[in-house]
């Protein structure tokens, strides 16, 4: 194994002093890279895929549109089979029951006519008066509405009269499995009176009128644009009838045959005929979307993917619970990449965010990754933030003044090792101490010193140190996500060294990507860090806050001396020398990583995490009063 | 022709043509889309009298989402806001069909003139007046059909020295108590008509609760 992520003793002068191993957390054979995941990288890196599921991570499926669709054809082939109903009214029946099989089971065993009627499947078999505020005076006003004649059907279920399209079907969605359909006299034109749409008024002798079992019979073309009125501008995945307080709902042959031309049917020749096609098209596809968006929605087991026009799904029964989100963090990824299908031009993003997976919290939409504290106290956080944020907006400032000279300091990288550009005074961006103090054992930049709260005596100086308190933790959060920020600029100014590289030394693209990678970890464990300090803020004091801290500093530690490697400047005949060095800091960071995320995700699972104040989900006698 | 040109087109003539009916549409300026249509208010109510005007402006994708509407003529209503007109009624939301007219939907609003519903109101202080009291609210609707809509003027309405009282639906008694109390008559208007001081309410809201509350107006 000579790979350059080889990790062996030899390169111990990276870590810290402290190696001692931390509670619950199983570190790996020292000569083993085997959890180092490299896929992104050629041969000269080996890929491990042992297959075991780390504690921070959960078990989830990806799912694509067409996958969803086969689960919701599973509900709709059982619901046809106790109920001896056709394809589309046992969706339709479904869909009203918000897909719910075993409620919907029991009420239509219970009254199968009420719930065909609620459902919009069947006409109720006395017409009861409008319930619209319009009155009967305006409904005689709506103009001649084609007679009604009184219905008397055996079946109480809508048999869905169809063209001769239906057999054809092209859809791979809703195949026709229901025995073919009966073709009834709602669709044929009436011979005796010669048919006027009543919205469009058009009276074209080869106009073809089409109605629904209720016989309210409107043009085709009206029909279209309603549908991609409702379908594209409203967003509904439930089209009823389009003559007033008619509750019929339009089943999806219907607006299949409407929206999708015949197998048979002639090309269109005209320009309008093809636009008019393929808007056709267009409504059908994004009805499927939204029937798919819908049973998604109705399963607290499954959760659409947030990335705008993304169709894929995510199934993670683990955290279908609200229970469930207190001892785990679900961070999943629909398995796509990109937005919106295509890829992301360099000058808008960094090349690190070009194709970036579709990573989502499961259990809230606070951020896509907010590893590895839960949910409810990242929100908890959030919130205090917000409320706080006039108090604490002075520090988001980009500009400081040194503590020895004065002069203004701006910051433009993610490193928080500042040199004065006048006076050479080395310091710490977040605490502004001497930076000597950092680069040693003793480096405490991470942890709040309780004792100054603990002292105060009257109210005023109490509620400086809460507010000192609280700042300690927000200025620590925001400094990681700045310097999350700024690593597009990383990016940019990384990829500019890898092309000097290539050319000032022998190395080739492909042996200058470990820059590249070191960049991507360095924001990777940015987020983390950043999430660890809304964690400690509400962590009640004592050990298990100690050694969480331990583990926090450590990676801060890591992090903030590979981040400063990185903005270190590039001599030729330090290359190799560099590269070494990158590599080794990019797997211990790695490394620490990877325990923070574990030992916190233990720490949930074990139950082992207690808060200073009341955190929703968590039982109140795990806090501190 | 564009459908919905063809649609309107049809409905303005048929508007027309209709000689028997009450309701008018006609244009704004040159837009077919932008229009206004007129009713009388329905007798028996307190709009009777009155010519009532509506804006109509019809959306891109009408007949197929509903057209909107709202009352140009200052009416006192509960599902009407007695700012904006802005009018509260299923039909032009949800509840709307394609095969609802611009005539069907004003004989609607006609017909809400008759049938006020103070539980899904736009308009909240005028819907708690007409809960506390249908006479003095209706006293107050018919004294707004007079002053906006051209009505006749209501049986025993006073002089112009009244009107602000009379708009707000107010006791005129009741004004003049807090008015000699020393605070201006406008103030008083207002303070009495946010607090709905009308009807059974003069007697459960103490003159403290209405000082209070001048004091800080
Ligand atoms: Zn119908
Ligand atoms: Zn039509
Ligand atoms: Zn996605
Ligand atoms: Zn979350
Ligand atoms: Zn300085
Ligand atoms: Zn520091």
């Amino acid at each position: 194994m000579s790979s350059d992520y080889e990790y062996s003793d030899d390169d111990a002068e990276y870590y810290d002093d402290d190696e001692e191993m931390i509670d619950g957390t199983q570190e790996e054979g020292d000569d083993s890279d085997d959890d180092v995941d490299m896929d992104t990288f050629g041969d000269d890196f080996k890929v491990s895929t042992k297959g075991k599921k780390k504690s921070y991570e959960v078990d989830y499926d990806s799912l694509s549109q067409q996958q969803v669709e086969k689960l919701m054809q599973k509900d709709v082939d059982h619901i046809c089979g106790i109920f001896g109903v056709d394809v589309s009214t046992a969706g339709l029946l479904l869909r009203h029951m918000k897909w719910n099989k075993e409620k919907l089971i029991e009420k239509y065993m219970d009254n199968p006519d009420s719930v065909a009627v609620a459902a919009g499947v069947t006409i109720p078999e006395a017409r009861p008066a409008p319930p619209s505020r319009s009155n009967s005076q305006a409904a005689a006003a709506a103009a001649n509405q084609p007679s009604r004649r009184p219905l008397t059907r055996g079946s109480k279920l809508l048999s869905l009269a169809s063209g001769s399209k239906s057999s054809s079907s092209k859809s791979p969605t809703t195949p026709q499995r229901a025995p073919p359909i009966s073709r009834t006299s709602s669709w044929k034109r009436t011979q005796d009176e010669p048919f006027v749409c009543q919205i469009c008024f058009n009276d074209a002798p080869n106009l073809q009128p089409l109605a629904l079992d209720c016989e309210h019979a409107f043009c085709s073309d009206c029909w279209k644009d309603y549908l991609t009125a409702k379908i594209m501008e409203e967003g509904e995945h439930s089209v009823r009838c389009m003559a007033e307080d008619c509750a019929l709902v339009l089943p999806d042959p219907f607006i299949r045959e409407l929206l999708v031309p015949a197998m048979d049917a002639p090309a269109p020749t005209t320009k309008e005929a093809k636009a008019a096609e393929a808007q056709g098209l267009k409504t059908w596809s994004h009805f499927q979307e939204l029937l798919v968006r819908h049973f998604v929605a109705c399963n607290a087991h499954l959760k659409f993917c947030p990335y705008p026009s993304c169709t894929n799904t995510v199934s993670c029964p683990s955290a279908a619970s609200k229970s469930s989100l207190t001892t785990v963090v679900p961070t999943v990824s629909c398995g796509a990449r990109g937005i919106g299908g295509e890829e992301m031009s360099q000058s808008q993003h960094g090349p690190g965010l070009q194709g970036k997976e579709h990573k989502f919290c499961f259990g809230c939409p606070i951020e896509s990754d907010h590893r590895p504290v839960v949910c409810n106290v990242a929100k908890m956080w959030l919130r205090k933030c917000r409320d706080d944020s006039e108090t604490a907006n002075w520090i988001k400032s980009n500009t400081k003044e040194c503590s020895q000279c004065q002069s203004t300091i701006e910051k433009n990288g993610g490193c928080n090792h500042m040199t004065c550009k006048k006076c050479k005074h080395e310091f710490c961006w977040v605490c502004m101490g001497p930076w000597s103090e950092h680069g040693t054992a003793w480096y405490s930049c991470n942890r709040y010193d309780e004792k100054t709260g603990v002292d105060a005596r009257d109210a005023q100086s109490k509620s400086r140190a809460s507010l000192e308190r609280y700042l300690h933790y927000y200025n620590r959060w925001a400094n990681h996500e700045q310097s999350a920020k700024l690593s597009v600029e990383l990016y940019a100014k990384t990829e500019k060294k890898m092309e000097e590289m290539q050319i000032t030394s022998s190395l080739t693209w492909i042996e200058v990507q470990f820059m590249k990678k070191a960049v991507e970890e360095v924001e990777k464990c940015r987020m983390t860090l950043k999430w660890t300090y809304a964690m400690a803020y509400y962590l009640a004091s004592g050990n298990h806050k100690e050694l969480f801290e331990d583990n926090q500093r450590d990676l801060e530690k890591a992090v903030e001396d590979l981040s400063e490697l990185l903005e270190s400047p590039l001599e030729a005949e330090n290359i190799p020398n560099l590269r070494a060095q990158v590599t080794n800091k990019t797997v211990y960071v790695q490394k620490r990583n990877e325990i923070v995320l574990e030992d916190t995700a233990n720490g949930f699972l074990e139950g082992r995490w207690h808060w200073n104040t009341p955190v929703e989900g968590f039982d109140d006698d795990d806090n501190e009063a | 022709m564009d459908a919905r040109l063809r649609r309107v087109n049809k409905e303005i003539t048929d508007c027309k043509n209709d000689k028997t009916s009450q309701i008018k549409i006609e244009l704004v300026d040159e837009s077919p889309f932008h229009l206004k249509g007129s009713f009388p208010g329905p007798e028996g109510t307190p709009y009777e009298g009155g010519k009532f005007e509506v804006d109509i402006v019809i959306p891109e994708s009408y007949p197929f989402q509903p057209v909107k509407m709202k009352f140009i003529t200052k009416l006192y209503h509960p599902n009407v806001s007695s700012a904006s007109g802005a009018i509260c009624l299923d039909i032009l939301k949800d509840a709307w069909s394609p095969v609802l007219t611009l005539k069907s939907t004003l004989i609607s609003l006609q017909s809400l003139l008759c049938s006020p519903e103070p539980n899904d109101p736009q308009d909240a202080e005028v819907a708690k007046h007409y809960m506390t009291s249908k006479q003095s609210f209706e006293e107050t609707a018919a004294y707004w059909t007079h002053i906006y809509a051209g009505g006749p003027p209501p049986k025993g309405s006073g002089g112009a020295a009244n009107d602000e009282v009379a708009i707000a639906g107010l006791d005129k008694a009741q004004v003049d108590r807090f008015e000699a109390l020393g605070f201006q008559r406008s103030k008083v208007v207002d303070v009495l008509r946010r607090l709905n001081y009308r009807g059974a309410n003069i007697a459960k809201i103490s003159d403290d609760v209405v000082v209070e509350k001048l004091l800080m107006a």
